[in-house]
């Protein structure tokens, strides 16, 4: 059984076609890049499987199961805006996801977040973006889940922060489990990924092992992408 | 699950509430003591301006309590603060009861701080005989203390501000149903749906009109209807606005389940 199954699934907001006709297998224990430029439907595919967006047609399994609670229970989600209570203190939203969240690990994230340099004491509307972006990135990556599903996490940090995260990301997921990297910074992820899907106006236009990707078009992930979306 | 839904969504609007309970009931201290205060002219204005600001909160507590708990389930339900409350291992209709529970109590607190507010500023034996006079004939006519009919009329008062509530929550989760301009189609929404909730409640008493002229006569003439008539009245729009209240509830949590999308 596929840990995560797209059958058909289509996206429209009044006549405009977001997605069409998706269909996507996730394995586990993989890295998977989700890449395509701005606009073509990678958020709302991931907003699709985290429940919120509803689909116009189409479903998507996750364990074989449609989405509700149980999938919930097991996908750590990483959305590209910040949507924590601000009003809340980095201490306060780690009891918040330790209550909800049965796989959440308060040990780890509060370790990660030392390593940060980042005060748990502090109120997240104090903190600025990329600080709250990084908490949240923490958070997401101190769950033991079975799928992360990080949209963007790398749009608002600097170059450093970037490998930080991205060792963050290597370092912390379950063995077992897949992650998901939906990003237009391809050069930045392309080390860690194990498999890369391609996606344009609202289709999946390639899917493939990223080392087979390079030998067979002989140049890097990045390489290709810029070939394939040259404007 | 509940529980601890429960806890944030209390914490969130008492937050802002508690600020405007400390404030109404301050005003009404003061405008006890300086009405307490006989004999001084500027006191009296001062009193005044208390009674003006105590009323003022009062006002302030019922319209804050609406805004916040809208403004929570939009935010929580449809804004930024959605990204993490959809994927929360909770089912949806939990999240919608969470929201209801909250309005509940705190709807019930806000009125019992309004009231508290009201004796602490006026009680007077005088404003009691007042109280007692205009109501001691309904009392009469349900065989009950006037304090009881007090409370059934807070009651009908209360379930009327629920009923307010939950059209509003509708409005919110139809309006997100669109593309565009969803405030402004959860405001349009919300009112129709009070609109629909009131007329159904018309065409009920409308139809009970049909039995009993006492009733018929309320709706064409100015007439004083008869104090069985109110009472029948009364319970009536208790048992009705029950009936409309978990209907509302069922269609909330059915239009929640139908799915969201968030922007």
């Amino acid at each position: 059984m596929e840990l995560l199954e797209c059958i058909n699934l289509e996206k429209s907001f009044g006549n405009k076609k977001i997605l069409k006709n998706i269909n996507l297998k996730i394995p586990r224990g993989k890295i998977i890049g989700l890449l395509g430029k701005n606009g073509t439907g990678k958020s709302t595919l991931i907003k699709i499987i985290n429940d919120l967006l509803t689909p116009t047609s189409g479903k998507v399994l996750v364990n074989g199961k449609e989405i509700g609670v149980e999938s919930k229970k097991i996908i750590s989600y990483l959305p590209e805006r910040t949507y924590l209570d601000k009003s809340m203190t980095v201490d306060k939203v780690i009891n918040y996801f330790e209550e909800f969240y049965d796989n959440f690990d308060s040990k780890k994230a509060r370790k990660l977040l030392k390593d940060l340099g980042l005060d748990t004491t502090q109120k997240l509307s104090k903190m600025s973006k990329g600080m709250q972006e990084k908490v949240q990135l923490v958070l997401v990556m101190s769950r033991k889940a079975d799928l992360y599903i990080l949209d963007e996490p790398l749009g608002g940090v600097d170059p450093a922060t970037r490998d930080y995260i991205l060792d963050t990301i290597l370092s912390n997921f379950n063995e077992g489990a897949s992650v998901i990297i939906s990003t237009h910074l391809i050069s930045d992820v392309e080390r860690i990924l194990d498999e890369v899907i391609f996606i344009d106006k609202g289709k999946i236009i390639l899917t493939s092992d990223s080392d087979e990707l390079r030998k067979k078009e002989n140049g890097s992930i990045d390489e290709i992408f810029r070939r394939m979306f040259k404007c | 699950m509940l529980k601890k839904l429960l806890k944030y969504d209390l914490i969130n609007i008492y937050k802002f509430l508690i600020i405007f309970y400390s404030l109404a009931i301050f005003f009404g201290i003061l405008t006890r003591i300086f009405f307490s205060i006989e004999n001084s002219f500027i006191l009296n204005i001062i009193g005044q301006i208390c009674s003006g600001a105590a009323i003022s909160m009062m006002f302030s507590i019922l319209i804050n309590n609406f805004m916040r708990l809208w403004v929570r389930f939009k935010q929580n339900l449809y804004g930024d603060e959605s990204y993490l409350t959809h994927t929360l291992p909770i089912e949806k209709k939990t999240l919608y009861l969470s929201k209801i529970i909250t309005a509940i109590i705190t709807l019930f607190t806000s009125v019992l701080v309004v009231a508290l507010t009201l004796f602490i500023a006026y009680y007077s034996k005088d404003s009691i005989e007042l109280i007692k006079g205009m109501l001691l004939p309904l009392a009469n006519a349900y065989n009950n203390k006037v304090i009881i009919i007090l409370f059934l009329l807070l009651f009908v008062l209360y379930l009327q501000f629920m009923n307010m509530l939950q059209c509003g929550l509708i409005g919110i989760i139809l309006g997100h149903k669109k593309n565009n301009t969803k405030t402004l189609y959860s405001v349009l929404f919300g009112f129709g749906v009070y609109l629909v909730s009131q007329t159904i409640i018309l065409i009920i008493i409308f139809l009970m009109a049909l039995f009993n002229k006492d009733i018929m006569n309320l709706m064409y003439t100015n007439e004083m209807i008869s104090l069985s008539s109110t009472k029948l009245i009364v319970y009536i729009s208790i048992i009705i606005y029950t009936v409309i209240l978990f209907i509302e509830y069922i269609i909330g949590i059915k239009l929640l389940n139908k799915g969201v999308n968030v922007d």
